[in-house]
């Protein structure tokens, strides 16, 4: 899971298994036992982590919208989920979730503000959820 | 009420996205342990970004794994040791009366074991060192018969020329 987040973000298979090596090789055994504990959510830490390590690629990396704020074409192809978002939506999911964006920063570049742009990524999660349940009723 | 309040403000979405300030994520974490349905709200939406990277999950190719496993290989849990607290006999403290119970009292400085570690890269390097010796020693038997076919020839030419000279 954790490959398919970090090739999302890269675009690059190669590059995101030797991302996907590096996180795991520079995991302390005190990383370890903190994302291991119970109660902890081990693939979101690991998530977080892989965030934090891709947020100098993400910089140099493609962004979401364009330099006037206009989304582009094509931000993360064929996730169902990303699909069912508005294009504002996408801009702030993707800016967060793919290219380590702050919602200050975010707030700042697209001249909103922060509350707006934590309301928008609230909506996105909302989206989520319903597929999300949408899902498990079907699977049920 | 203070809770739904908080978890309605988008701050949760925020942490899971890694967007989340320093003082954003302390706050969570206290509001984390002090409220259930914020912990619970939190771990939803940590489902959630469970749920989007399963769908866009891929399988990783074959060489992945040996990759890590062979730095993790090196990371050894030590087990739990609980040492005795140090204790003497209040009324006296002569060291004739120090209780030790029969556990060993030096420390193993020397391993016991006589087999080395080395790191998995040196099996290449052993490899390769290998093979290069079976070069060097195809090459060294191939000239050292060219060059004794070329003194035989020689000696032959030496013989062909005195008959000759005769």
């Amino acid at each position: 899971m954790l490959l398919g987040y970090l090739f999302e973000a890269l675009k690059n298979k190669v590059v995101a298994e030797q991302y996907l090596v590096d996180i795991f090789n520079e995991l302390q055994f005190s990383d370890i036992q903190a994302i291991s504990k119970p109660g902890v959510n081990t693939f979101s830490q690991l998530q977080m982590m892989a965030r934090k390590k891709l947020t100098s690629f993400s910089r140099a990396a493609d962004e979401c919208a364009d330099a006037d704020g206009k989304l582009k074409d094509l931000v993360i192809i064929g996730n169902k989920f990303i699909d069912l978002m508005s294009a504002e939506q996408q801009m702030v999911f993707c800016g967060v979730h793919y290219h380590g964006k702050t919602t200050t920063g975010l707030a700042a570049q697209l001249s909103k503000p922060e509350e707006e742009i934590k309301r928008i990524l609230k909506e996105s999660f909302i989206i989520i959820r319903k597929q999300r349940n949408d899902t498990a009723t079907v699977h049920r | 009420m203070i809770q739904l309040q908080y978890i309605d403000s988008g701050i949760l979405e925020a942490y899971v996205t890694g967007s989340a300030t320093d003082t954003e994520v302390k706050e969570l974490m206290y509001m984390k342990a002090k409220y259930p349905e914020v912990n619970f709200a939190l771990q939803q939406l940590e489902l959630d970004m469970e749920h989007i990277a399963q769908h866009m999950a891929v399988m990783p190719p074959a060489g992945t794994w040996d990759k890590i496993s062979n730095t993790i290989d090196e990371l050894v849990l030590r087990g739990e040791y609980d040492p005795k607290q140090f204790t003497t006999d209040a009324r006296d403290n002569n060291y004739h009366n120090f209780k030790t119970d029969n556990s060993p009292h030096f420390i193993a400085v020397e391993s016991e074991s006589n087999h080395m570690k080395v790191h998995k890269n040196w099996k290449w390097v052993l490899a390769a060192v290998f093979v290069l010796g079976k070069i060097f020693l195809g090459c060294a038997i191939y000239f050292y018969l060219e060059n004794r076919q070329a003194q035989q020839q020689v000696q032959e030419l030496k013989t062909e020329l005195k008959q000759l000279k005769k």
